[in-house]
């Protein structure tokens, strides 16, 4: 059990779910809300390529028009879900006080990244624009986010591919474990760009159905998202000191390297590691977990890995919920965007279900349609087909 | 706080002035300088022609030809030099639970010449399709630690922190915590960048690179200089370094990060962040500033940065700051990005060893708001016992390490 438990006081998130925590509920209610893209600055597919696109969000609407010249789509993302979800308490607090950040995402500014190179190479190493370098660190949301909110207490950026919004959970517990800081907006970030689309198409585990079907048995692959969910995390004595309202607890976290999950094997020591550590820092046994909401992204082998990690430790009776059918593969954000949607059910006591049924790897049983119950204990788990595993139990504070 | 107490008890080294510990140390005390005209691609079209690169090394000598085809440049250079930490350590990993074996990086760019060739591809053939399958999923920053991973088996916690500039610190400094608090024994850590155009481009057209060599601290000091390279330490608990009876580099004894919070590119010329880090860093290792001994730079040798720096040392250590020897060993590796804190904290972990501080190479005209004691080209035998490593980078992160000789 942790001497100081960390607790969730306020969230912020821009994704297909819409903007705003407070509407996860209702979009978890109603059918997946999925598009398509083609065409980019420097390049274009030949078709359109399904996706879980961020639709409702107007950066000028939300953010203002200044300074948003030369803001890539991960920075607006990121600044929008701060400025509609965690701006009170960001500018409310005093500097000295105020929350640190860290933010984890797979692939960074990749599309300003591969811009400037494009750039570079179509119009010469001369005419590139120099304010677009800014935003080829992977850490330039970050950066932006303590620049806009003068923040100083940290700025740390997490890249542990799809685990990386997991990741940055974690992270931040550690360093409020360690009592550097009682406050940290920890939480993931990824937008859909042309290179990361053709990265995954020429690796060949984007779905060409179009349909992302979560441990399906003949699932064709995954289908990409993008977003931003943000949580404030402190300490619980910081909460109540400030009179917060406090939405869930992270009662433990685990993580772990499965080495050879590149060659195809589970390594399910690695996941049920992570699984374990977790459960043991939240002081509870795994079967005080009430359901499970799982990374499955209709990656085969990824979804393999996880459905061997989850029978080992839970047999098949726990619920299984896989949000992603409703968000996408959204990479680094994904670890945020499921703790964030398994935080949802929680308080509204529920398990949102992922529609139509199937058969399922390893007969997991996926909870397909939505059910009314009361729970405790959530696991989030992160197990990616490049071998990172993560786990987080969430608890109800209701 | 933590009871355990970490230490450093291995180090691997890939640098622009040498591969292998022995090779950089002795480049180092002889002030040698890896900036050189640039051999990667032709840099006629640039105003700066010169840069950092590795140029002895060799991955053959540490990776089989199947895993140097899986493996970008950084991961190259970031395996090499674990393997290099493990074996100066002495441990035997098959011996450890390997969970309990952590990772922590850091870099700047990642893998940066994986998308150049990528996109460098789909523009020479028209055709995306053309572009390797096995090359898109070796770009993610988070395949350096997964390949160290894979090549040692290691099954513990496992990060990248793509903080940039001081990306290294950040690294060490998060296995520091998972070692103090007791969740493993034992981690790989540090930082890697390969050389890469992007940033060479960026750095050129934001005019803050040098025309020729690096003069961190000097009144006539032109930019920095884009390198590349990867510095990986061994960390482990005391008690398991001494019951296997390991050499001892030095003990890593407190961290702490900040934020300028000012702007993406330029130091806050306040030090705020600087200050914040270096503060706390001094905080948390339970130290007073009259007991630091010596401080590794960040020392980009662009304008902004030495003077920032220099005024964040003066604000810390107040008049100690003028008897406290500071210098920048990017003076003689160009700055290795992501890798340059991780380098530095190895270099200041022999430097505690053997008694000598590195020199600020490059170095001929003092200015007037650069005014400490820099080292000023010859390596320096002196008392180190208690040592400081600032990192600092783009969006305005700062860092400090303490490294303290081992006692008793």
């Amino acid at each position: 059990m942790r001497s100081r438990p960390i607790v969730i006081t306020e969230v912020g998130t821009i994704s297909a779910l819409g903007i705003g925590f407070s509407n996860v509920a209702s979009s978890l209610s109603q059918p997946p809300r999925k598009s398509s893209v083609k065409d980019f600055e420097f390049h274009q597919f030949s078709s359109e390529v399904p996706c879980y696109a961020v639709r409702d969000f107007d950066p000028v609407e939300v953010l203002g028009k200044k300074g948003l010249r030369n803001k890539d789509n991960s920075t607006k993302f990121l600044l929008g879900t701060f400025d509609t979800g965690l701006k009170s308490v960001m500018e409310s607090t005093e500097e000295e006080n105020r929350p640190g950040i860290c933010i984890g995402t797979a692939f960074g500014s990749v599309q300003s990244i591969g811009d400037f190179l494009s750039d570079s190479i179509v119009n010469g190493v001369n005419n590139v624009n120099p304010q677009a370098f800014a935003n080829t660190v992977i850490n330039s949301p970050t950066g932006n986010a303590n620049i806009r909110y003068t923040s100083r207490n940290l700025s740390a950026t997490i890249s542990t591919g799809f685990n990386s919004g997991l990741d940055a959970l974690i992270y931040a517990c550690d360093h409020i474990g360690m009592g550097y800081l009682d406050r940290i907006a920890a939480g993931g970030l990824e937008e859909i760009s042309y290179y990361s689309l053709l990265g995954l198409e020429r690796t060949g585990i984007l779905s060409k159905s179009g349909d992302l079907r979560a441990f399906a048995l003949d699932s064709d692959g995954v289908v990409a998202g993008e977003g931003c969910a943000v949580f404030l995390l402190e300490t619980e004595e910081s909460a109540k000191a400030r009179g917060a309202s406090i939405l869930g607890e992270i009662a433990g976290v685990g993580s772990a390297f499965n080495p050879d999950a590149r060659k195809g094997s589970s390594g399910t020591d690695a996941a049920v590691h992570a699984i374990k550590a977790a459960c043991d820092e939240a002081g509870i046994d795994p079967d005080a977990i009430d359901f499970i909401a799982s990374a499955a992204s209709g990656n085969r082998l990824s979804d393999q890995f996880e459905a061997d990690a989850i029978t080992t430790v839970f047999g098949t009776k726990k619920p299984v919920t896989a949000y992603k059918m409703f968000t996408g593969e959204c990479y680094g954000a994904s670890g945020a965007l499921n703790t964030m949607c398994a935080l949802s059910d929680l308080r509204n006591s529920r398990i949102s279900g992922t529609g139509p049924a199937y058969n399922t790897i390893g007969d997991i049983p996926l909870v397909f349609d939505t059910v009314q119950k009361e729970s405790t204990y959530v696991l989030v788990t992160s197990f990616s087909c490049d071998g990172n595993c993560g786990a987080l139990v969430l608890k109800n504070v209701k | 706080m933590y009871e355990n107490r970490v230490v450093i008890t291995g180090l691997g080294l890939v640098t622009p002035i040498g591969t292998g510990v022995k090779k950089f140390w002795q480049a180092a005390l002889n002030g040698e300088n890896g900036v050189r005209p640039l051999q990667i691609f032709d840099a006629t079209e640039f105003r700066t022609k010169t840069g950092g690169e590795v140029l002895d090394f060799d991955a053959s000598q540490y990776l089989s030809k199947e895993e140097i085809e899986e493996m970008g440049r950084s991961s190259q250079f970031a395996v090499a030099a674990a393997k290099m930490a493990i074996d100066d350590s002495g441990i035997d990993l098959s011996k450890e639970n390997p969970f309990r074996i952590g990772i922590s990086m850091g870099t700047t760019m990642g893998e940066p010449q994986i998308l150049e060739k990528g996109v460098k591809i789909k523009y020479q053939t028209g055709d995306a399709g053309q572009i390797p399958s096995n090359l898109p999923r070796q770009y993610p920053c988070a395949s350096i630690p997964a390949n160290i991973a894979r090549v040692f088996g290691i099954k513990g916690p496992h990060i990248m922190i793509p903080t940039a500039c001081a990306a290294g610190n950040y690294a060490i400094g998060y296995a520091f915590d998972l070692i103090k608090r007791n969740k493993i024994d034992m981690a790989i850590v540090g930082g890697s960048d390969p050389f890469s155009g992007i940033a060479f481009t960026g750095f050129n057209r934001l005019l803050a690179t040098t025309p020729d060599v690096c003069r961190p601290f000097d009144k006539n000091r032109a930019g920095m200089a884009v390198s590349e390279g990867s510095g990986v330490l061994f960390l482990e608990r005391l008690d398991k370094a001494i019951a296997r009876g390991a050499e001892i580099y030095a003990e890593i004894i407190g961290y702490g990060l900040g934020c300028d919070a000012f702007k993406m590119t330029i130091p806050d010329p306040t030090g705020s962040g600087g200050i914040l880090a270096l503060n706390r860093s001094i905080k948390y290792s339970g130290i007073t500033p009259d007991e630091i001994d010596y401080i590794c730079a960040h020392g980009t040798g662009t304008g902004e940065n030495d003077k920032s720096e220099t005024l964040i040392v003066k604000s810390v250590l107040g008049e100690k700051a003028r008897s406290t020897p500071m210098s920048s060993l990017k003076s003689m590796l160009g700055h290795t990005m992501g890798a340059a804190s991780a380098i530095e904290a190895a270099a200041c972990a022999l430097m505690i060893k053997h008694g000598i501080a590195l020199p600020t190479i490059n170095y001929s005209e003092p200015d007037p708001e650069c005014d400490l004691d820099y080292i000023p080209n010859q390596a320096r035998p002196m008392k180190l016992e208690t040592v400081v490593s600032n990192a600092y980078a783009f969006a305005g992160n700062t860092s400090s390490i303490v490294l303290r000789k081992i006692k008793g």
